[in-house]
């Protein structure tokens, strides 16, 4: 009895996570090969997987997107860089403090709040006036988009640390500055983890955003320029890749916390 | 058997006293009603002793704990350590408090070592220092160990740890065992009574246990409730190891107890 239950769990473990894909992918592929939707609304499974093995792989200029990905991910790959990072580099600090000292929470608090009201998308007409079309705009979507959940998360980590290990800390003879890195920030760390992902995931969408407005490059680009002219199946090659990407760059940077920090590692 | 009764006088002070507390008050505004949750406490700690205070839920002793230790000013008063008086937390005055506050990202043996990281000594000096303080609370096969994965007990034994570590003048002590079974309990009492000992170590022990106050203390003060003050003060010269029904025993708890509820 105990090991019939125990071979089922293996079993639904196993299978379970895929039933749903496969069954996804079925339909998608009996849908289009049957002729319920035409090709020009939704392409074959086979066709979407030529395009994309194409643009990833194949000799530049050798067809329409062949073998742009690389550089088209790269270039996506810097405006997401530095965005995100101006916007760790506002958020982390300013949260942290907001979580600390009440008075800090107070100066900033009903502002950045009021901000955060403000539709991101809003920002694009008024952010391409101010930056024009291309990296600037975008830059300033990322980093204003990614700035709301990383500085939430770490306010809430910083103000939701147990009173009584920061009383240890400095009882065991802990200062400002030691207790901020050694005591204060892994104390936060799960919160500041979250926010971090968080704001890498928002991070790609508002890149899209930034892209989509007629830059020449980055995966949002390929996106809006097959939509002008028709080809679908290079737009759910587009939507797929910018899920992979963004999935990797998620990786990494978990990757990368657990890595630097003993807490990212042990407080899971 | 010796008994000494009544309070000392206010500000007396004998050579040898490491802490004294000089008619301490605090006030708290709750609802913006001032209460008074401690009133003219007045005691003093010999270097080596070690002290007890005693009192019923409510009475005032974490605060005075938390007093001790900086962690807060008193309304009035003031507390002096080796003549100096005290205005914020330090590594003189190491708390062991109820709660688990190991750090959680931190190894048993990074917890131990983290108070000496801060100081000077090179590592070899702190590795030996750590190791020695594991043998002593008995977590030498454990040192890899993170906070979560120990039981409550192995806690309180690196709490323990973490803070002799740092020889503090003063061990200061809120309750530390009171969420403990009653076998780990015990063991944990023999625990600090043989280290404190050994070390020849200061303590200011907390607890509202009346037989575990009789069980470890050199000297029990006593503190009534509403508003919080020291009654009595009672020395305990019973030889160790002390067993809670030894008519002795059963003598300072009689005498307690009058002190708490009359």
């Amino acid at each position: 009895m105990m090991k019939k239950t125990g071979g089922n769990k293996n079993v639904s473990h196993t299978i379970l996570p895929w039933i749903i894909p496969s069954a996804f992918f079925g339909a998608w592929f009996i849908v289009s090969s049957t002729g319920i939707l035409p090709t020009y609304l939704l392409p074959e499974p086979v066709t979407v997987i030529g395009t994309a093995n194409t643009y990833v792989f194949a000799e530049p200029g050798s067809a329409p997107y062949a073998g742009r990905f690389l550089q088209d991910a790269t270039t996506s790959l810097v405006r997401v860089f530095f965005g995100f990072s101006i916007a760790v580099a506002a958020g982390l600090p300013l949260g942290i403090l907001s979580g600390r000292v009440a008075a800090i929470n107070r100066l900033f608090g009903s502002f950045i709040n009021g901000l955060r009201a403000i539709p991101g998308i809003t920002w694009l007409p008024i952010a391409m006036i101010w930056l024009g079309i291309g990296m600037k705009t975008t830059v300033f979507l990322v980093a204003l988009a990614a700035f709301f959940p990383i500085y939430l998360n770490a306010a809430a980590g910083a103000r939701q640390i147990n009173p009584l290990i920061l009383r240890a800390g400095a009882m065991m003879g802990v200062g400002r500055i030691r207790g901020s890195y050694a005591v204060l920030l892994p104390g936060a760390m799960p919160h500041i983890m979250t926010g971090l992902r968080l704001g890498l995931g928002i991070a790609w969408a508002y890149l899209v955003l930034g892209e989509l407005t007629g830059v020449p490059d980055g995966l949002g680009a390929v996106i809006m320029d097959a939509r002008m002219i028709g080809r679908i199946d290079m737009i759910i090659v587009g939507m797929i890749l910018i899920a992979i990407v963004g999935k990797v760059s998620d990786a990494l940077l978990v990757t990368f916390l657990r890595i630097s920090f003993k807490s990212a590692r042990r407080m899971q | 058997m010796i008994l000494s009764g009544g309070k000392e006088a206010t500000g007396q002070t004998s050579p040898a006293a490491i802490l004294e507390a000089i008619t301490v008050t605090m006030q708290f505004e709750v609802n913006g009603v001032k209460k008074k949750v401690l009133d003219d406490i007045n005691f003093t700690v010999q270097q080596g002793e070690f002290t007890c205070i005693v009192g019923q839920s409510g009475c005032g002793k974490t605060t005075l704990l938390n007093i001790l230790a900086g962690f807060i000013i008193p309304t009035s008063g003031l507390v002096r350590v080796q003549g100096r008086p005290i205005r914020k937390p330090g590594p003189d005055r190491c708390v062991v408090f109820q709660d688990d506050t190991l750090f959680p990202w931190l190894t048993v043996h990074e917890n131990i070592a983290f108070g000496l990281k801060g100081g000077e000594g090179n590592k070899r000096q702190i590795e030996e220092d750590v190791n020695r303080f594991l043998f002593f609370v008995g977590l030498l096969d454990y040192r890899n160990y993170l906070p979560r994965d120990l039981s409550g007990g192995m806690k309180q034994r690196v709490e323990l740890a973490r803070v002799l570590v740092l020889k503090p003048l003063i061990l200061l002590m809120d309750e530390p065992f009171a969420s403990l079974d009653y076998r780990t309990r015990w063991e944990m009492q023999d625990l600090l009574i043989s280290l404190g000992h050994e070390l020849s170590q200061t303590i200011i022990f907390v607890t509202h246990d009346v037989d575990e106050a009789i069980t470890i203390a050199d000297k029990i003060e006593i503190m009534a409730i509403n508003p919080g003050t020291i009654t009595e003060e009672l020395h305990i010269t019973q030889e160790r190891p002390r067993k809670v029904n030894q008519t002795e025993c059963a003598f300072y708890r009689d005498r307690i107890y009058r002190a708490l509820w009359n």
